[in-house]
Parts: structure tokens; sequence; C-alpha cells
């Protein structure tokens, strides 16, 4: 009896490592990890509400809603509803061709897709100044036709759709690789269109990990900082986006307000991560789903 | 509706898959495509539906050329190996799905896609599995969704590809048996892809055999079991003995054994031959004589069921051979591991060296 019954716990294959480990050593392991996060992580987040909040609560609102603050927020907003979509779509594309096809050059497009993991993000700034600022190649033309795109909006769009590439497209990539073109092929040969196909098959098939790829992304476009920096040009209420617009009230040792912004994005970081959780769980299970579809040779005595 | 296919070529690459390969599919019929693995088997198959594109060569239904006709034009039922039911869809909207994807103006009523998939379900058996989702069912039902799902749009040709190939042994006889029956009452065109030859010979009402890119052999599974056009046929086509050997004057010589070939007979040249033999076709003797005969010694005796099973090393040239024969018969010779016996090979099939694999 209790033999069997300690077989059921063994069913719980993660469990059943970590208590063969000593209490003492789980303890230790557990108490190491928990101070780390303490430090690095929690005490920083409360210092920063602490902060904001320090004179009181109407000077924290009204840090967050001057005028500067409110056009960092809507420009940092117009970056990642434009980046973001970009992205997506993009990293569908790039996706849909790497899984489902074969073709010359299919490792270098998937090398190239994680090139901006790899650059460095002042690097990515200075690329996009190069090829559109005042010394840049396109500059005359750009100037002719009056179009700024350095030190305005469309740079940092342009850097933040850089910087964030790679986070739609590679959580793709695998996944679609794993389902394979058959359930497509399937929705061709009964007569469906490649758009009802992609609409009915494909995509719902993608659809968290997806979803789970544009919260990477927006987090990373809300708080991208180097790159944004380099082609922004600082310009309060104009080109502003909240991580520049923090520094600056850094700088200007406005604390408060500079912690306030802060907190606001902070909160913005917390939201995603619950978020990102909730898809991140639904993921699994589908990945599961996929796993038990996959296994399709093991369960069919049962007919 | 027939298939005929004419001077089908394909390549990938370096690599020829199909080579000029002329098929009529006559209306009504089960056909099997029958080969071993790189064989191009599939392949053609995914030709036939529109998946792939052959290089060369036509593809009519009907008499009419569909060969640049679209997936979604061709009308066809595909039934994938491993099933490709949608995974985020129930069994219901699996089988639906060919019907609501039709533009409006085509798309049956939602009362009659209802009525049209609830029966499709009982015509495969599974009555009350319209909610579930495809990883809740066995593998052998899912085969089943995917059946009722290519029925759904009421396909002009059936294509099966390895349907039953991912299943366990008796899930597959069972399944197979009833996709004759259910051939037998739809009458609908079907091709399946298969490498098994017992699958083939059990349901097909003609089996092509495919080797190589090339057709071997097309015939009733009595002609091509009875009648192999050449050796890689009679070898695929069960078990047999392979016996090595010379030929002369319409005499074959293999080891001490003389056989008359009378097939043979113009071929003036001696020249080296393969033979074949079905371990039913060699008979057991405690003694004999003649040169109709060899010797050899029982290895190994496998009597289970109601056929016994023995390995025979041949005297002469110490190859291994495979014979069976009746419970009956073993009891009366009262066979024993270590003995040594008398051979003689019945309905030798004796193809020249040049034909052969």
């Amino acid at each position: 009896m209790a033999g069997h019954i300690a077989l059921r716990q063994g069913t719980a294959a993660p469990q059943s490592r970590t208590t063969t480990e000593s209490p003492v050593m789980r303890w230790l392991l557990i108490g190491i990890a928990l101070t780390f996060l303490g430090l690095m992580l929690v005490i920083p987040l409360i210092a920063v509400f602490a902060k904001a909040l320090e004179s009181g609560f109407a000077l924290y609102l009204k840090a967050i809603s001057e005028p500067d603050a409110l056009a960092a927020i809507r420009l940092t907003l117009l970056t990642v509803a434009f980046a973001v979509p970009l992205n997506a779509a993009f990293g569908l594309a790039a996706a849909w061709a790497i899984a489902k096809f074969d073709f010359r050059g299919k490792n270098f497009l998937i090398t190239l897709i994680d090139l901006p993991f790899a650059v460095s993000p002042v690097i990515a700034g200075l690329v996009f100044v190069f090829l559109f600022g005042k010394p840049g190649i396109f500059w005359p033309w750009l100037s002719e036709h009056g179009i700024k795109i350095i030190f305005a909006p469309p740079g940092i769009i342009l850097a933040t759709i850089f910087v964030t590439f790679p986070f739609i497209a590679r959580e793709l990539i695998p996944l679609m690789q794993a389902q394979g073109t058959t359930e497509e092929e399937a929705a061709l040969t009964l007569g469906a269109s490649g758009w009802k196909t992609f609409w009915y098959v494909t995509l719902p098939n993608i659809k968290w990990a997806l979803i789970y790829g544009v919260i990477l992304a927006s987090a990373r476009a809300v708080g991208e900082f180097g790159a944004v920096s380099v082609v922004s040009g600082h310009i309060r209420g104009s080109t502003n986006t909240l991580p520049l617009h923090v520094e600056i009230l850094y700088n200007e040792y406005q604390f408060v307000a500079a912690f306030a912004v802060a907190s606001l994005m902070t909160l913005m970081a917390i939201f995603t991560l619950l978020i990102k959780n909730f898809v991140e769980w639904k993921v699994n299970q589908q990945a599961e789903k996929a796993a038990i579809h996959h296994g399709q040779t093991e369960d069919n005595h049962e007919y | 509706m027939s298939i005929e296919l004419a001077g089908i070529h394909k390549q990938f690459g370096s690599f020829a898959a199909l080579k000029n390969i002329n098929l009529t599919v006559p209306t009504g019929e089960l056909v099997a495509l029958l080969g071993p693995s790189g064989s191009g088997k599939t392949t053609l198959l995914r030709i036939i539906a529109g998946l792939e594109q052959a290089d060369q060569g036509s593809i009519l239904f009907h008499g009419q050329d569909t060969s640049h006709y679209e997936v979604q034009q061709r009308q066809v039922g595909f039934v994938f190996q491993h099933y490709a039911l949608f995974r985020h869809m129930t069994v219901f909207e699996n089988v639906a799905f060919g019907l609501n994807v039709r533009p409006k103006n085509l798309r049956p009523s939602a009362k009659v896609i209802e009525e049209k998939v609830h029966q499709l379900l009982s015509l495969v058996r599974l009555d009350g599995f319209a909610g579930r989702y495809p990883s809740q069912l066995s593998g052998g039902q899912r085969q089943r969704v995917a059946l009722a799902r290519a029925l759904a749009v009421e396909p002009q040709v059936l294509l099966l590809d390895e349907p039953f190939g991912a299943l366990d042994a008796k899930v597959r006889k069972e399944l197979r048996r009833w996709l004759r029956q259910l051939h037998d009452e739809l009458h609908i065109t079907s091709v399946f892809v298969t490498h098994d030859q017992e699958e083939a010979l059990d349901v097909a009402d003609r089996i092509v055999i495919l080797n190589q890119g090339q057709i071997e052999q097309m015939g009733t599974p009595e002609e091509v079991y009875e009648q192999p056009k050449n050796a890689f046929v009679y070898n695929f086509l069960g078990n047999v003995n392979l016996f090595r050997g010379r030929i002369q004057q319409g005499r074959v010589r293999i080891g001490s054994l003389e056989i008359e070939a009378p097939e043979y007979a113009h071929h003036d040249d001696s020249g080296s031959i393969i033979s074949y033999v079905r371990p039913y076709n060699l008979e057991i003797e405690r003694s004999g004589h003649g040169q109709e005969y060899f010797r050899a010694k029982i290895v190994h005796i496998r009597a289970v069921g109601p056929t016994a099973f023995l390995e025979l090393k041949r005297e002469d040239t110490a190859e291994l051979i495979e014979a069976e024969l009746l419970k009956e018969r073993y009891r009366e010779l009262n066979l024993k591991i270590g003995e040594t016996v008398f051979v003689k090979p019945k309905d030798l099939k004796i193809f020249l060296e040049d034909y052969c694999i």
C-alpha cells in the first residue's frame, strides 16, 4: 500500500528529483534565491514606488499628468502601435516562410532575424543616424522632400522596430516547424482558399505563441532606451519617450517626478508580466495538446 | 470518375522520383499503389491530388485535363497518414470544414451541414463523438474522422496516403476491411498508398507496384501474386527463398539441383539466373533421390499455429532457407532440430540475372 502511494507521488516527475536533496541543501538554495530576488528586484521595486509617492499622491499625479509627461506617454504608445503590428506582420511572414518552405539561404535568414539580439542598441541607433541623419546616405533626398526621420518620431519607430524585430518571429518559428504543413494541405484539399486556410487553420494553431511574442515585443518597445536615445534628440514634449523622459527628469534632480514616471512604467511592466504568465500557461497547455496530438501512434489501441 | 496519368515525370533536385508513369484508374475501383519507401508512390498520389506538380505529363480526370488545376479545383478527398485533423476544432467542426469554407453562394445552410456531418459520423461509426477534440480520440478514431472529413465535400476521387500506417496491426486490419466495405457502398474511385503487401492484396481491386519511380507491374491481386512479371515483384509480394544458379539450354543448375526450365529453352547462352521459391512450395521428405532434391539440415523450428516454419541450411551451398509446411505433415515427418532432410522445390520462378534487383 505504502509502495503504491509512493509510486503515485513519483508520477509528479519534477518534484521527485528535489525531494532527493537533503532538506538543509534545499532550504539553503531556496534562501539564496529568495535573498537575491529580494535585493535585486523587490527592494528596487518598492523603492520606485516609495520615492514616487514620497511627497504625496497629489504631487505624484501632477508629475505624471504634466504636458511633457503626457507627450512622452503618447509618443511611447504611438511607437508601440506602429512597431508591434509591423513586427507581428513581418514575424508571421518570416516564420511562415521558414517553417513551411524549403529555400536556399534559409539558415542565413534565421541568423539575420537574430541580429538585433546580438547588436548593441546604441549601434542600432547609430546605423539609422548614418542612414537618415544629416551626414547620412539618404539625407540629401530626405531634406529635399522635407521628410524628417532622425530627431523625429519616425526615427524612434524605426529604431524600435529594429530592436524588437526578432521577438515575434522567434516565438513562431519553432512552433510552426513542429506543426508542419499537413493541416494546411488538408484544408486546401477540402477546397479552402489560401486566405481561409491561413485564417481558420494556421492562425488558430499559432494564436497563443503570437500573442506571447506580441507581449514580449511590446514590453521591449515601451522600455527601449539605447537605440531610441541615439535617434531621438531628446526634444521635450516632442521626441521624448517614457524612458528618455525619466532620464531627463533624473538628470535635472527632479527625483520625485522621475520616479513617478518610472513607477508608471513599472506598473506597465507588471501588468505585461501578468498577461505574459497567463499566455505562457495557455501556450504550455497548447504545446501539451500538440504533443498528445503527435503521439498518436501510442494511444490507438482502444479503437 | 476515372483517372488517367500519362507520362508523369517528377524530379527532386538530381533525384528522379517518378519516371514516365502511365496509369489508368477505372471509375469506381479501389487501387493500391504499392512499393518500398522511396519508390515514389506518395509523390504520385500527391501529384494526383495537386499537392505536388509533375514536371512533365498530364493528369486526366474523366477525360478532362486537370494538370493545371489548383488543389481546390480538383475535388479530391485526401486522407493523410498522420490524419492531419485540425487540432483546435472539434470532430464536428473538422468534418464540417470543407462545407463551411465554401463561398457563400455555394455553401449549404447550417442545418443541412449539421445533418450531413451527423450522417457522415454515423457512417464512420462515430456518433456521439461530435463534440470531442482530436486529442481525445484514439488513432483509429482519428483516421475515421479524417475519412469523414474528406467525404464531406463529396469528392470525385478519394486519395489515401498510407491511411493505416500509423496504427497497430489489429486496428489496421479491422480498418482496412471496413474501408473495403465502405468502398463497396460508395463506389468512389479511390487510390491508396501502402508499403504493406498484405494490405494491398487484401483490399485492392487492382495493385500498381512501384519501384524506383517506375511501375513494375499492374494487375489484380491474383495476377501480380500468381504471375509476377519480374524478380522485384515476386520478391516484394511475400516471403521468398532465393537461389542463385546458372542456366544452359533450358536446364537450370542450382548447387546440386538440376531442373528443366522449358521457358528458357530458346536461350542458348549459358548465364547466371536468380530463382525464387515461396516457403510453402518447398517439399520436405525423409528420403529422396534424383536431381530435383537437395539435402539440408534443420536449424530452427517454429511450430505455432496451423503451419510449421522451418529454417534449413543447405548442405551443398550452406545457404539458409525457409520452409513452411502444414502441421499434420510436420507431425507425420516427426522432424527434429539437427536432422538432415531432403528438400524439393516446386514452382520455381526463374529470372535471368539482368532482370534482377
